[in-house]
């Protein structure tokens, strides 16, 4: 089933967008842990701020997983 | 290997395939109607200092007007006149994924685990954050907001709103899908204890993230239309 490989290659390699997606985590939380050191009374709009940030890029790592997820279980279905 | 599918589950009342999803969504709303009469019966016997049922009911309202208000801001006088106009529906929305996402942990199928459905909820939040902008700014400030900085950008803008909704909608879609399938692995590799341990993480911490992330969206496109 050399079909079957390459599908389980391919979905695996989605795993670099969660690659991607954790330096930017990585960056922003590093920006954030500066800013609440620099201005402790701050906290409440950095967390925010951070929070929305977050949210778009866990976005990308999501529909990294959603094709994953797609190419296992409807492809590999299939073949 | 677990049986997953992004195909909506049929479900058939005499010929018509009605869909799994919109029965699961039906009964959640069946449950909620229910609380509200409860709620609103007991509303007219409430008094000046909350306790019990009415405190858990100021909570949950009050708390919603101050999350819309603190994502809004409430310096300038629009901003806080969308944020009440978009409180109570950003509750309903919240409060309607979550209930129908939760349900998984009571053995039945979420409804969100639908793209129909999320859909249909991207669309409600897509009208909800336009009928609040225009009903602020007007027709003609909510047309002018996609002029800036520049009249050039106008088209690109306005296609980043029509994408909204369907974001909204592959988003809430894909996590509960996700969710959904790391269980079922679960299920099939170790049935006993373990599933119960991550459930509590993938059935409700999960969800409540996804519905303050579904509630905190409509707000920022309402910000930044507004603003």
């Amino acid at each position: 089933m050399p079909v079957l490989g390459l599908i389980a290659i391919g979905a695996g390699l989605y795993g670099l967008a969660a690659c991607g997606v954790g330096i930017g985590m990585g960056i922003s939380t590093a920006h954030a842990v500066d800013a609440l050191a620099r201005q402790p009374e701050a906290s409440g709009k950095i967390n925010s701020t951070l929070m929305i940030g977050m949210i778009m890029m866990e976005t990308v790592a999501i529909y990294g997983l959603l094709v994953s997820i797609l190419s296992i279980f409807i492809l590999g279905g299939r073949v | 290997m677990p049986e997953v599918s992004i195909m909506p589950e049929p479900f058939r009342i005499g010929a018509v395939n009605v869909g799994q999803s919109v029965i699961i969504a039906w009964m959640v709303i069946a449950a909620l109607i229910a609380l509200m009469i409860i709620a609103r019966v007991r509303i007219n016997r409430f008094s000046g200092a909350p306790k019990g049922f009415q405190a858990l009911c100021e909570l949950i309202v009050g708390g919603a007007h101050d999350f819309a208000a603190s994502r809004l801001g409430a310096e300038h006088a629009q901003s806080k006149a969308a944020a009440e106009i978009a409180a109570p529906a950003v509750l309903t929305l919240m409060v309607y994924v979550f209930m129908t996402t939760v349900i998984e942990l009571f053995g039945l199928p979420p409804a969100t685990d639908d793209i129909n459905c999320t859909l249909a909820l991207g669309l409600c939040a897509f009208i909800m954050v336009n009928v609040t902008a225009v009903r602020v700014k007007g027709i003609k400030g909510r047309a002018l907001a996609w002029t800036k900085p520049m009249a050039g950008v106008a088209p690109i803008r306005i296609l980043t709103d029509l994408i909204t909704p369907f974001s909204m909608a592959v988003r809430l879609f894909a996590n509960v899908l996700a969710g959904g399938v790391i269980m079922k692995l679960l299920y099939a590799v170790a049935p006993v204890l373990v599933p119960a341990a991550l459930g509590a993480y993938f059935n409700v911490l999960h969800v409540a993230i996804q519905t303050f992330v579904f509630g905190l969206l409509p707000l920022m496109y309402i910000g930044e239309a507004v603003e």
